[in-house]
C-alpha cells in the first residue's frame, strides 16, 4: 500500500513531459495518415485498373458494338473479333472445377475437422498446403504432360462410350479423345481450388463452438446430421465466402488452363472438346497481337473477366443475404 | 426395497400423473447406478473409483469446488466423453441393467434417452420452431400437426410457450439468455429422454431466469430423472433430493439433501458447505 502511495505521488509531482507528448500525438497523426493513403491507394488502382480497360477496350467495342459479346468468330486475319467462346469457356471450366472440388473440399474440410484422429490431422493439413503452393505452370506441365494423355488413354474412351446414345449426356460427351480439352482444363482448375476452399472451409468449421456439436450430439445426432444440421448452417458465412474464393481463382486461372485446354476459339457442345478461356486467349494471343484492334479485342476480353468476377461477387453477397433473411 | 419389488414398479412406469405429495412414499428405484467408475484425461486421472446411485424421478445434485469432477461424471452419462480422443472411462454405469459404458453401446440411441443440457445456452443456427423440431425429427416420423403438437408441449414444458408462440418461425439464437436455455431444456424434453443431464444450467442466467429454470426443474422431475451439476448450493438445496459432494476426483458423500446440509458426515463436506472453502 505504502509502495503504491509513494509511486502516485511521485508520478504526480514530475512535470508532464511535454516533449513526450508532442510525439504521441505525431504518432498518432502519423498512423491515422499512413494507413487512410494505403487505404485510398486500393481504390485508386482498382480505378486505374478500370478506367485503362476501358480506354483500351474502346476501339473494340465500338468497331463490333454488343455483337462483340455474341459472336462465336475470332479470326484475326481477317480482323473479326468475338468474345462467345472464351466466355463460354471461362463459365464452362470453372462449372467443372466447381462441381468436383467442392464436394472434395468439403469433405476433406469435415473429415479433419470432425472425424479425424490428431496424429492424422497434420499430415492431411500439411499436404493441402503444400497443394496450395505449387505454381501453376507446374500444374499446367503435369497436366500436359501426365494428366491429359492419363485421361486420353484410360478415361475419356469409357466416358464416351458409356454416355453414347443417352439423350443429353451423350451431346455432353462426345467426339474424339483429344485428352486435351475443356474437361481437362476443369480437372485441373478443380484441383487448384481444392487447398483454397478445403483450408478456409476447415477454418470455418472450427469456429463452430464444441459445446454447440455436444449440444447436437446430446439430442442423439450422428455425425452426418451434426455437420448438415448445425455445423454447415452455422458457417455458410464462411464456407460460401471459401468457396468464391476458389471460384475467383477458377475464372482468372491463365497459365495451366492454357496448357491443356488446347486454345481453339470454338464452342463446341461436348466438354471433352478443346476450347479456350479468357485468360487463356490473352496469354497466348498477346504477343502475336499486332494490330490496334486485335489488342484491344484482347484488352476487352479482360474487360469481360473483370465484369464476370464482379457478377460472381455480386452473386454470392446475394444469396449471403438472403440466407441471412431465411434464417430470421 | 429389494430389487424383486421395485422392478415392477418400474416397468409400469406409474408416475406419469401428478403426484399427491402427500402420498406414502413409495420405494425407489435406481435408475443410473455408477459402479466404481475412474476417468482419465490422457494421463491423468479425474475420478477415483466413484459409486453411486441416480434415483428414478428424483433431482440429484452434484456439487463440489472447481475441477472436481462433477461434470465429467455428467459427461460419462452420455458417453460425452467419447468425442474426444484419449479421455476415457472405466467401471460400470448401469442404466436399466445394461452397462452403458460397453464399448457396444448405441451412442445415439444413448444420448437420445439421455439428454444433456449445458452451461452456455446453446440454441442451434435454426428456427425456435426447428430448434424443437429437430430432435423430434431424428428418431420419429410424425406427421405435421402432431409434430405441431409435440413442439407446442414442449415449449410448454419448458415454460417459454407463452413467450415465443407468435413467433415461432424467428431464429432461436435472436431470444435472451435466460429463454435460449429454457429452449434448450425444452429442445432437451422434446426427445422425451428418460435422464436429463444439467450442466450448470443457470450459471450464465440472472436470478429470474434461473428462478425460472429451478421452477421448471421442480415441474419435470414427476416425468424425468434429473442430475444437476451446479456451483450455486443454495440451488442445490433447493431443487434437489439428493446431493452428492465431490472433492478432487472422489465422491466424498452421498446422501438425501437435508442431510448433506444439515448434518453431514464428513467435516471435509461440513467445511464446503459453510464456505470455509472452496
Amino acid at each position: 500500500m505504502n509502495q503504491v502511495a509513494s509511486v502516485a505521488s511521485r508520478a504526480s509531482a514530475q512535470s508532464i513531459d511535454v516533449s513526450a507528448m508532442r510525439r504521441h500525438t505525431l504518432w498518432d497523426a502519423a498512423l491515422r495518415i499512413g494507413t487512410r493513403a494505403a487505404a485510398i491507394t486500393v481504390l485508386l488502382l482498382l480505378a486505374g485498373v478500370i478506367v485503362t480497360l476501358f480506354k483500351g477496350s474502346w476501339l473494340a467495342f465500338s468497331t463490333f458494338g454488343p455483337g462483340f459479346l455474341s459472336t462465336e468468330t475470332w479470326n484475326p486475319v481477317k480482323e473479326e473479333f468475338g468474345a462467345l467462346a472464351p466466355i463460354y469457356g471461362t463459365i464452362v471450366t470453372s462449372i467443372i472445377a466447381m462441381a468436383i472440388g467442392i464436394p472434395i473440399s468439403l469433405g476433406i474440410a469435415i473429415f479433419l475437422t470432425e472425424l479425424c484422429p490428431p496424429s492424422f490431422k497434420r499430415s492431411i493439413s500439411t499436404a493441402i498446403e503444400l497443394l496450395a503452393g505449387i505454381p501453376s505452370i507446374i500444374y499446367g506441365i503435369w497436366g500436359l504432360f501426365v494428366l491429359a494423355p492419363f485421361l486420353q488413354a484410360h478415361v475419356q474412351p469409357v466416358v464416351i462410350a458409356a454416355f453414347a446414345g443417352v439423350p443429353f449426356l451423350g451431346a455432353m460427351f462426345a467426339g474424339p479423345p483429344y485428352g486435351i480439352g475443356v474437361f481437362t482444363a476443369g480437372i485441373i482448375l478443380s484441383i487448384m481450388v481444392l487447398p483454397y476452399i478445403t483450408s478456409v472451409t476447415r477454418d470455418v468449421f472450427e469456429t463452430v463452438p464444441p459445446v454447440l456439436k455436444e449440444s447436437a450430439y446430446g439430442l442423439g445426432c450422428t455425425t452426418w446430421e451434426v455437420v448438415t444440421k448445425v455445423v454447415l448452417p452455422f458457417t455458410r458465412t464462411g464456407v460460401i465466402g471459401g468457396v468464391m474464393l476458389g471460384l475467383g481463382r477458377a475464372l482468372g486461372e491463365t497459365m495451366a488452363v492454357t496448357f491443356v485446354i488446347g486454345n481453339a476459339h470454338r464452342i463446341s457442345g461436348s466438354i471433352l472438346a478443346p476450347g479456350t478461356t479468357i485468360s487463356a486467349s490473352i496469354a497466348n494471343e498477346f504477343t502475336e497481337a499486332e494490330t490496334a484492334l486485335y489488342s484491344s479485342s484482347l484488352i476487352a476480353l479482360g474487360l469481360l473477366l473483370f465484369v464476370i468476377t464482379f457478377i460472381v461477387l455480386a452473386i454470392a453477397r446475394f444469396m449471403l443475404y438472403r440466407l441471412k433473411q431465411k434464417a430470421g | 426395497m429389494t430389487e424383486a419389488n421395485a422392478a415392477p414398479i418400474s416397468t409400469q412406469r406409474p408416475y406419469l400423473t401428478p403426484r399427491d405429495t402427500n402420498a406414502p412414499k413409495l420405494p425407489m428405484n435406481e435408475k443410473v447406478s455408477v459402479r466404481d467408475v475412474n476417468f482419465y484425461y490422457g494421463d491423468y486421472k479425474a475420478l477415483k473409483s466413484i459409486s453411486m446411485p441416480i434415483y428414478d424421478k428424483k433431482v440429484t445434485a452434484l456439487i463440489g469446488p472447481s475441477g472436481c469432477g462433477k461434470s465429467t461424471l455428467l459427461r460419462i452419462f452420455n458417453r460425452m466423453y467419447d468425442l474426444y480422443p484419449k479421455q476415457r472411462a472405466e467401471g460400470e454405469i448401469l442404466f436399466e441393467g445394461k452397462n452403458l459404458l460397453d464399448p457396444k453401446q448405441d451412442l445415439n440411441l444413448l444420448r437420445a434417452r439421455i439428454g444433456m443440457v449445458f452451461q452456455k445456452p446453446t440454441p442451434f443456427p435454426m428456427s425456435i420452431y426447428d430448434n424443437i423440431a429437430f430432435g423430434i425429427r431424428l428418431y420419429e416420423k410424425v406427421p405435421k400437426s402432431e409434430l405441431d403438437d409435440r413442439v407446442e408441449t414442449a415449449l410448454k414444458r419448458g415454460a417459454l410457450w407463452d413467450e415465443v408462440k407468435d413467433k415461432l418461425n424467428q431464429s432461436g439464437l435472436g431470444l435472451s439468455g435466460g429463454q435460449q436455455q429454457r429452449l434448450c431444456i425444452a429442445r432437451s424434453i422434446a426427445v422425451r429422454p428418460e435422464v436429463l443431464l444439467l450442466d450448470e444450467p443457470t450459471s450464465a442466467l440472472d436470478p429470474i431466469a434461473t428462478a425460472k429454470v429451478e421452477e421448471l426443474i421442480y415441474q419435470l422431475k414427476s416425468d424425468y430423472t434429473i442430475c444437476i451439476v451446479t456451483h450455486n448450493m443454495q440451488q442445490a438445496a433447493r431443487v434437489a433430493d439428493f446431493t452428492a459432494f465431490m472433492y478432487l476426483g472422489e465422491l466424498v458423500e452421498f446422501g438425501e439433501t437435508s442431510q448433506v446440509f444439515t448434518k453431514p458426515k464428513q467435516s471435509k463436506t461440513e467445511d464446503y458447505i459453510t464456505g470455509r472453502f472452496g
